[in-house]
């Protein structure tokens, strides 16, 4: 049971981590991620380092619609801005800690100009606007073959820092576990600010917002800018990681699944960020050692893996959506609560 | 500048927006009697189709009689969405209800992707093929066909609007649903007719689609071109479904024709694009005006 | 608590036990040869990777069977499904690669091999097929651990104009037009086709991009109608948009227009689906056809390994040849290094390889095979008979390259 937790000063009040048992539990929590790549082998390395570039992009979008309240369908073509920016500054001899925030900052410069609709639409039409650019995006990614490689893709080298190779999965962990610490740390912090109050102001009630002498359109651009710059520096990193990328990568399916991935995980909050997109990126993991194991009895079980991965990830989505709207960071609540609450019910 | 040349295009695209049309129909029903846009509306097309398929392939039964066949299954698949899906959420915020049908569309595509396999299959035939020539014009029967059947199915439902008890019922629902339940109006079963009448008009579309090509799961993307058409329309305006329908139809048929296949996709949503930045709420579409 | 809470955390906990499903299938017998796939089983190329996955598959058991595997090891195969996803593609290598190591592995995809080329190279470790005649992936230089099981989609484009020219009547050269699909697939051979043309001083009349799975081609129709094309290429397909394109073009009145394709669109099944208008539809193969088992003993095994293993498949699609051909190349490399006991490196596997300059297939192939380029580089034309519903030969074995 959590005793002993009294603010007893503002800087206290606004910390992150409150009781000492919260900062040991961040200290094993960081030392096991440290930790990780040698004890879970390549494979689950590989995994952690997508789940990782999922968790930046997801924030980024959880930005835009789960704070801010815009509702945006184009989050994977401003990843794919990022990530062909990253390549092309790559491959003309930018070192990788330069080409990572400017591919961010194309990519926001791409979410400014997306988001000047927000001016003068809202809600489901400003979605269909996102949704638009969603597909011009692609369009540009397949067809500007100079800078992009069109339908072929571009190569990209593996990262150097300070002359290390990042080519190796395990590296690029690394690298994608401190980019992701430092942006969700960013993000966490910009809730403490005015900007982000006025961001989740909009959400709630944008005409109130404005009355309070908020700058609607400002703010609005702002939150589409931060939103795209995560989902740009996802995509570069995504683009190191994969070193191989065509213009399939940033469909709509991968818009629609950081979606499903803030929905499931909870809107508006951090933690449901991280949550939600393991969740997505593991629940096809398990679905396919599910398959394997029935694929013993059924042997035609594997043909089906994709088309139930389909159901299931539309399944998750309605269920959550009907059964647990604030999504998998309710459940987390309601289990840290059952502790600290613990040996009390309620 | 060939003339003809650009009159066969233009007639391509306009009697090919019959069916854009149609599907835009189904959008603009939805839309106005329950405010949502329904994602799934291009997996209602592609699963009508295939209950047509599995019907009349499969099953061996006449062609009309697959047709009723599939027409009544789709309408009991609304049925079901409408009750287990929408319902629960009615009243939740917009981004709730757009997901679900998206999570929807995603599992209904899922399964027709596990019973009836990925393959292209061939439909029967629906309406004739064989072409009109008018000098050196000509026009795929199955274009021309096409168009009739949705003006044909559009006008009926317009008459049903307007003159029917039940079609008045479900439009004085759609625009006041207290006052309509203050009346007597079962709002609940005007919205359950709403969706089943939304998802037949896309089965039909989708079936016709799917005989004029090859039917396969892709069928179910051909939708999202029509976004372009409500939002030039107006989402909740059935005049303006029509008239877009034809404009996005020809305007896609020019582009393609001239600038080849690749630009099929753009056109939609460059449109788009276009509209929002300049009428938002469509050429006929009714202002949202918001209440604090 | 409510049993809705219930329901949910009894198939949380089902879900995360059947994680455990994942390492149990991990562990492999140690003197086995892993063969990994990640074939197109679902998605737009379903219909060629149900084939093709069958067809390595079965003639790894075939093996195990008839000569005990290769040099006394079992062949294990290993497959799954992509998808025809490039990234999923890439998930399944990468996973069979940290599970197995194989030292063969069969893709999905154009996008895929080429993607994995620098990977693959830098491992080192396997040597990689796929279902892709890329011109780019047939250079034993740059991309040393791949081969083509046919050969390149510019050589079959180039051999079918080559036909083409042969075709021209009284002195005036046919016209030609180019349908293709924007994708990678798609778009490979096309700059190449275009020069080829050039030479033989063909004219190309019109060049129609489809994006690839969309429903309406009138529009596209229309721009070819008016070309009035003699003969169209179709590149890019494996069945739709081809019969509707065909369709319409003959109901519009160009009943001498023919019609011609790669590869991947030459199987039986598709012909047959495409009714009347299939007749006189021709195009490129590599291999026989599995009826044309006159003097080809590995043929006729083949066949009759299929019939027996797999009584709901009536005949032998030329995907299932080309998997099984595939699966054939990879046991031969891997034996002919461990036969010399030399490892199963990439490197050795591509010394082996190349030392396959006048290989026997048993009737697969029309001629013996030379594996230096990497590719199978020769082919013939066949022409589908309507009435006998099979395809004939319609020109020599060609050598290209």
């Amino acid at each position: 049971m959590r005793i002993g937790d009294f603010r007893s000063s503002y800087a206290h009040d606004e910390a992150l981590l409150v009781t000492p048992v919260q900062r040991a539990w961040m200290l094993a929590f960081v030392l096991a991620l440290a930790a990780f790549p040698w004890v879970g082998g390549t494979y689950l390395t590989y995994l952690a380092c997508l789940t990782g570039i999922h968790v930046i992009a997801a924030m980024g979008l959880n930005l835009v619609t789960g704070y801010a309240g815009q509702i945006s369908l184009g989050h994977a073509a401003f990843m794919g801005v990022g990530c062909y920016t990253a390549a092309w500054l790559a491959n003309h001899g930018v070192p990788f800690f330069i080409a990572l925030p400017l591919a961010g900052t194309m990519s926001a410069l791409a979410g400014l100009v997306v988001g000047i609709p927000s001016l003068r639409i809202k809600g489901l039409y400003l979605a269909v606007a996102t949704l638009a650019a969603q597909f011009i995006l692609s369009f540009v990614f397949r067809e500007w073959e100079p800078v992009t490689g069109g339908v072929r893709g571009v190569n990209i080298e593996a990262a150097q820092l300070f002359g290390l190779s990042l080519g190796s999965d395990r590296a690029m962990y690394y690298v994608v576990v401190v980019t992701a610490g430092l942006m969700l740390l960013a993000a966490r912090n910009l809730f403490r600010t005015r900007v982000g109050r006025a961001f989740i102001a909009i959400r709630d009630k944008d005409i109130s917002a404005e009355v309070l002498g908020i700058d609607l359109f400002r703010t609005k651009l702002l939150a589409f800018a931060l939103g795209s710059f995560y989902a740009g520096v996802a995509g570069a990193l995504m683009g190191y990681f994969f070193r191989v990328i065509t213009p399939e990568h940033f469909s709509l399916g991968l818009s629609i699944f950081y979606l499903a991935a803030i929905i499931v995980g909870g809107m508006g909050t951090l933690l449901g960020t991280i949550l939600g997109a393991a969740f997505m990126a593991l629940v096809p993991e398990v679905l396919r050692g599910a398959v394997s194991l029935l694929s013993g009895v059924a042997p035609n079980a594997m043909a089906l893996l994709s088309p139930v991965r389909e159901i299931v990830f539309g399944a998750l989505i309605v269920g959550f959506l009907i059964f647990e709207p604030h999504g998998l960071i309710e459940i987390w609540r309601r289990v840290r609560r059952f502790f600290h609450l613990w040996p009390f019910k309620t | 500048m060939d003339w003809l040349t650009f009159a066969e295009f233009s007639l391509i695209g306009l009697f090919g927006g019959g069916l854009l049309s149609l599907v835009a129909l189904g959008f603009v029903l939805i839309y106005k009697g329950t405010k949502v846009i329904n994602f799934a509306m291009g997996e209602f097309m592609m699963l009508g189709a295939y209950f047509v398929y599995t019907a009349h392939a499969l099953l061996k039964l006449p062609l009309w009689l697959s047709i009723a066949a599939a027409l009544a299954c789709i309408a009991g698949v609304a049925l079901l969405v409408e009750r287990l899906v929408l319902r629960p959420l009615s009243g939740q915020p917009v981004i709730s209800v757009l997901m679900a049908t998206i999570g929807l569309g995603a599992m209904i595509h899922g399964g027709v992707d596990a019973i009836w396999s990925g393959q292209n299959l061939e439909m029967p035939q629906i309406v004739p093929r064989q072409p009109l020539l008018w000098g050196d014009v000509l026009v795929p029967g199955s274009i021309f066909w096409s168009f009739w059947v949705a003006v044909a199915l559009i006008a009926a439902l317009t008459l049903y609007f307007r003159f029917t008890s039940t079609g008045i019922a479900m439009r004085a629902a759609a625009s006041d649903p207290t006052t309509a339940y203050a009346l007597g109006i079962d709002v609940r079963r005007t919205q359950q007719l709403t969706w089943i009448f939304a998802g037949c008009v896309g089965a039909v579309a989708g079936m016709i689609i799917a005989s004029i090509n090859s039917l396969s799961p892709a069928l179910s993307s051909t939708a999202l071109g029509v976004l372009a058409v409500i939002i030039l329309g107006g989402l909740d305006s059935i005049a303006g479904a029509i008239i877009a329908g034809l404009i996005v139809g020809w305007l896609e048929a020019i582009a393609v024709g001239y600038f080849g296949g690749k630009v099929r996709d753009l056109v939609p949503y460059a449109i788009v694009l276009v509209i929002l930045m300049i009428r938002p709420y469509g050429l006929f579409g009714t202002r949202d005006i918001e209440r604090l | 608590m409510t049993t809705r809470r219930h329901a949910l955390k009894a198939s949380a906990a089902l879900a995360s036990l059947s994680a455990l499903g994942m390492p149990l299938r991990a562990l492999a017998q140690g003197n086995e040869l892993v063969v990994g796939a990640a074939p197109p089983i679902t998605g737009v190329f379903a219909f060629a990777g149900v084939g093709l996955n069958a067809g390595v598959g079965d003639y790894c058991e075939w093996r195990n069977e008839t000569q005990g595997g290769v040099a006394g090891r079992r062949l294990r195969y290993i497959s799954e499904d992509s998808a025809y996803k490039m990234d999923q593609a890439m998930a399944v290598f990468k996973k069979l690669m940290a599970a197995h190591k194989p030292p063969v592995f069969y893709g999905d995809s154009t996008a895929w091999a080429k993607a994995a080329a620098v990977e693959v190279s830098k491992l080192g470790s396997t040597m990689t097929a796929a279902p892709s005649y890329a011109s780019e992936l047939a250079d034993p230089k740059k991309v040393p651990y791949y081969f083509m099981a046919g050969p390149t989609y510019a050589a079959m484009v180039q051999m079918l104009l080559t036909y083409i020219n042969s075709q021209g009547k009284g002195g005036k050269k046919p016209t030609v037009a180019l349908v293709y699909s924007d994708t990678e697939f798609g778009r490979d051979p096309i700059a190449a086709a275009k020069e080829s043309a050039q030479k033989l001083g063909l004219e190309v009349v019109q060049e129609i991009v489809t994006k690839p799975g969309s429903a309406d081609v009138s529009a596209e129709v229309a721009r070819l109608r008016r070309a009035r094309p003699d003969y169209v290429i179709f590149h890019g397909y494996v069945l739709a948009p081809i019969p509707e394109f065909m369709r319409q073009l003959r109901e519009a009145g160009l009943t001498n227009t023919r019609f011609m394709g790669t590869i991947w669109s030459m199987d039986k099944a598709s012909a047959d689906a495409m009714g009347p208008v299939a007749d006189g539809w021709m195009g490129v193969m590599p291999y026989r056809y599995a009826h044309d088992t006159e003097g080809a003993p590995m043929m006729k095994a083949m066949n009759d390994f299929a019939r027996k293993r797999r009584p709901e498949m009536p005949y032998t699609s030329t995907f299932y040849t080309h998997g099984w051909l595939v699966g054939m190349t990879f046991a031969e490399i891997m034996e002919r290094c461990l036969k010399a006991n030399k490892p199963l490196t990439g490197d050795n596997m591509k010394a082996a390889l190349e030392s396959l300059t006048n290989w026997d297939t048993g009737g697969i192939t029309g001629h013996a095979v030379d594996y230096r380029g990497h590719q199978i580089a020769a082919g013939r034309i066949y022409r589908y008979d309507l009435g006998k519903k099979l395809y004939e030969p319609a020109s020599d074995w060609i050598k290209t390259v």
